[in-house]
């Protein structure tokens, strides 16, 4: 992590940026932006000094209809971008693990956890879980506590 | 009565026997009360208090720890090479029952007090070298394997600097020992007879340490190295890649393993009391005790190191050896040949 | 593809090619915990170095999407088990922080106190477990000595040895007296006792030296593109802590350092563990001298929380490095989601560049040092 480098310029990469809300949310900007800038993006944010901090995914197939990769870029003086990425459930998201080696792990947890496959990946398998499971465990419909004692998964 | 007595401890089997059995018999001893020395010492440094249930403070713990080792099953893996695997446990431990019926206990307590005596005790350690690379290679494991490689590499390589200053102290005999009667018709004494040594030294009351301190040094350091002790304990290392050469032994083969090394760590201290610390000499106490007693301080300053210092990496153990002891042990030696015709 | 392929896969080799497999774990006698490491090796270099983890996977963030936001308060301890305290209360203050709770200003300072107890706590066996890694077992048994001091400290006011949930939202459950005070002086002085020994006879011993000199070099490049934080960054150069980067909890009230090396070998990363112990003592003292007066309990008790709709996220520095919580609400009293990111993942994710081309012999020096616990890598 480098000091005080400026932000990349994400303009066109991007469909909406907000800011300024770090005390209530912990974020310093939020993005939103398409799967396929994803890659250009975070190689702007690596050519200014940030790091791939974290990368997670939601299951908000019942609000939004799709799934939400979230991508969070901070340096050492913290200034903290989140990116959110809205992927239709069953598509394919392009990896990063050219521009960041840390989201080699990431994205295979996500797969693993989620299901999202991630084009370019160079080994792309189950981390956590068995590697012959056939379930995805974090999806909103795998083995709730209620459905247990109805038969269980 | 008598005569028929003298007659049965004159024939020649009865003596090995009773020789081998004596032998064997004081080994067990010493080396079941340096197990539980260890524990107790290891305890000690490290705050702790070690065996206390069997025995006052624990000292029946190694003979319950025996009978227990004796009492489990001999479990083979399959493919193992059969008589390798059986035979290596045998060989290590033979070869250091055979060294030990070469120290001389006291003036006349010896059970083979023999011209060669040093290259003997040497050889007898090259026993345990093959026993061991038997026991790696026989265990058919990948670990075991690269265990007994590192621990026959470590110790054909230590075994230079070792003998290198013990050649040392032969030559001091050689120019020291004219003229002595030992009751056995020498009149020049034999550097290599570990007897002799011990006399030169009991005649100019003098131990050969402080002649010879760097050759006392490296002598030392290359006995950890042939006992595998720690800063040098690579090939038996728990927390290592390897779990070391005798992986796959449990039950009678693990014990002999396990006694092996201890009696190797006691027959080596008694060597270098031999070479370095003047045996069976001192004043007041008898002999036996001065040797033992000497003998049991050397193994307490080993098991010290052994406690205090991490491991080094197997590289750095081999580099030690062929950039810094060989040349000093070869430069010792020089030195002290120059010496010795100087003066 | 079945189970039984992935486990060792085929190692397809031309004639001449003496690469061949070592599998290091899961179980295995050093101190990593199931930790797989996949060797591929020609004779003593290590060619790839492949870790494979989820061993310990135990479902915690499935667990958070299942429970209440207090319920999954005794979970957060348990992710890793050694930073128990800083996890704990990270927690509660990532609640905090979401729903704007206020916490008096005595379990501020309090939780400061147990939080670098923690740390030195957690440093403390990772030095013991290091040595006992490279063949030195006796410094184990001084840690852990040690060790058990600040346990006994916590166990009488938490009433948890290891595994806390003294934290509550809003404050913590009760609250620290004048023996705790007295205790924690007695044991700060009798640490720093110890420091000069183990100086003396592990830093400046030459077989450790020997050992950890110039091994397992982690470049700020290398941290960088695995987003390696904590002690092995810090080591490497960078001196990022998330207690000065984003400060909270009252840390900018106390005058500490960061240690920082600029080797980024073992040894670096030893040197700063132990600056860090002493710094981590420091702050105890300051924080016990202006220690307010109050209550530490909850002001307000909330018996339903209902967090802002939306993403939250909150990172405090654990002993091993950035703990962030990435919460996802919607509102209800169950969170929608809950991402742990743990330091450990990612100090872990670098061994494969790091291992690659060094010894098997350095192995376990290196992946000892990086200080990894495998729980919290796979939760």
């Amino acid at each position: 992590m480098t000091g005080t480098s400026a932000p990349p310029n994400l303009r066109g990469l991007v469909s909406e940026s907000a800011g300024g809300d770090y005390g209530a949310t912990g974020f310093h900007q939020r993005h939103t932006a398409e799967p396929g800038h994803i890659v250009e993006i975070a190689k702007r944010f690596r050519e200014s000094g940030y790091v791939l901090e974290m990368m997670t995914c939601e299951d908000r197939r019942e609000d939004l209809d799709a799934m939400r990769l979230v991508y969070t870029f901070n340096r050492a003086v913290a200034d903290r971008h989140v990116v959110f990425v809205t992927l239709p459930f069953g598509g394919e998201a392009p990896s990063i693990t050219g521009e960041f080696p840390s989201g080699d792990w990431f994205e295979r947890e996500v797969f693993d956890m989620y299901g999202v496959r991630f084009g370019g990946h160079p080994n792309l398998k189950r981390i956590l879980l068995p590697d012959d499971a056939d379930f995805h465990a974090l999806l909103k419909d795998f083995g709730r506590i209620e459905d247990a004692e109805g038969g269980g998964e | 009565m008598p005569e028929t007595l003298h007659a049965i401890f004159a024939n020649p089997f009865v003596a090995v026997a009773i020789g081998v059995g004596g032998v064997m018999g004081v080994l067990a001893f010493n080396a079941l009360f340096c197990i539980w020395l260890e524990r107790k010492v290891s305890a000690w440094i490290q705050l702790r208090m070690g065996p206390m249930e069997v025995g006052f403070h624990g000292t029946f713990q190694t003979v319950s720890d025996m009978v227990k080792l004796l009492g489990k099953q001999l479990i083979m893996p399959a493919g193992v090479d059969k008589p390798l695997f059986l035979f290596a446990p045998l060989l290590v431990f033979a070869g250091v029952v055979a060294a030990a019926s070469l120290v001389p206990f006291s003036k006349s307590v010896v059970i083979a007090n023999l011209d060669i005596g040093l290259v003997l005790i040497f050889t007898f350690g090259g026993f345990a070298v093959i026993g061991i690379f038997m026991a790696g290679w026989g265990s058919n494991n990948k670990y075991a394997l690269l265990g007994a490689m590192r621990s026959v590499a470590q110790n054909i390589s230590y075994e230079i600097p070792l003998i290198l200053s013990a050649l040392s102290v032969v030559l001091m005999i050689s120019a020291m020992g004219r003229g002595y009667d030992t009751g056995h018709g020498h009149t020049d004494l034999n550097g290599m007879n570990l007897a002799h040594i011990t006399l030169v030294q009991a005649r100019h009351g003098i131990w050969f340490v402080l002649f010879q301190p760097l050759a006392a040094l490296i002598y030392f350091i290359s006995t950890l190295a042939e006992t595998n002790r720690a800063p040098f304990d690579i090939p038996e290392a728990e927390s290592e890649l390897v779990a070391g050469f005798h992986t796959e032994y449990s039950g009678m083969g693990f014990a002999l393993f396990f006694f092996a090394e201890f009696a190797n760590m006691l027959i080596q201290a008694m060597v270098m009391t031999v070479l370095f610390f003047g045996g069976w000499t001192g004043p007041l106490l008898p002999g036996p005790v001065w040797f033992f007693g000497k003998a049991y301080f050397l193994v307490f300053v080993m098991m010290w190191i052994r406690w205090t210092f991490p491991r080094l990496r197997f590289d750095q153990l081999m580099t030690f050896c062929w950039t810094v002891l060989i040349p000093l042990s070869i430069l010792n030696l020089l030195v002290t040949a120059f010496v010795i015709k100087a003066t | 593809m079945n189970a039984s392929q992935s486990i060792m896969p085929e190692l397809e080799r031309a004639p001449g090619d003496e690469r061949y497999y070592l599998n290091m774990g899961p179980q295995h006698p050093s101190m990593h915990g199931v930790l797989r490491l996949l060797l591929t090796m020609r004779g003593e270099r290590i060619i790839k170095c492949e870790p494979i983890i989820g061993y310990a996977h135990r479902a915690h963030e499935k667990m958070a999407e299942n429970r209440a936001y207090i319920q999954f308060l005794p979970n957060t301890s348990r992710v890793d088990y050694l930073s128990g305290m800083i996890y704990n209360i990270g927690y509660c203050q990532a609640i905090e922080k979401m729903c704007g709770i206020e916490v008096p200003e005595r379990a501020v300072v309090v939780r400061v106190i147990v939080n670098e107890l923690n740390r030195i706590q957690s440093h403390l066996l990772w030095f013991g477990t290091f040595l006992l890694d490279l063949g030195g077992i006796t410094p184990f048994l001084y840690c852990f000595d040690d060790r058990e001091e600040i346990l006994s400290i916590l166990d009488r006011v938490t009433g948890s040895r290891l595994t806390y949930s003294y934290g509550r939202f809003g404050g913590l459950t009760r609250d620290i007296d004048e023996t705790f005070t007295e205790q924690s002086t007695a044991f700060i002085a009798r640490l720093r006792s110890r420091f000069p020994m183990y100086t003396a006879l592990v830093h400046d011993n030459i077989i450790f030296m020997e050992r950890c000199k110039g091994v397992g070099v982690m470049t700020p490049e290398v941290c960088a593109q695995y987003g390696v934080t904590g002690p092995c960054l810090r080591a490497s150069g960078v001196g990022y802590d998330v207690r000065r980067a984003e400060p909270y909890g009252g840390y900018e009230r106390y005058d500490f350092e960061i240690p920082t090396r600029t080797a980024g070998d073992c040894l670096a990363r030893f040197e700063v563990r132990m600056d860090e112990m002493e710094q981590s003592c420091r702050i105890i003292e300051q924080a016990l001298a202006d220690l307010p007066d109050g209550d530490v309990r909850p002001k307000k008790l909330v018996k339903k929380l209902k967090p802002p709709v939306g993403e939250h996220y909150f990172a405090v520095e654990a002993a091993r490095g950035h703990f962030g919580m990435y919460i996802l609400s919607d509102g209800s009293d169950t969170p929608a989601k809950i991402k742990l990111r743990t330091p450990s993942f990612s100090n872990l994710a670098a061994m494969e560049r790091v291992l690659e081309g060094t010894m098997v012999a350095d192995t376990i020096a290196t992946t000892g040092s990086i200080d990894i616990v495998l729980p919290e890598i796979d939760r």
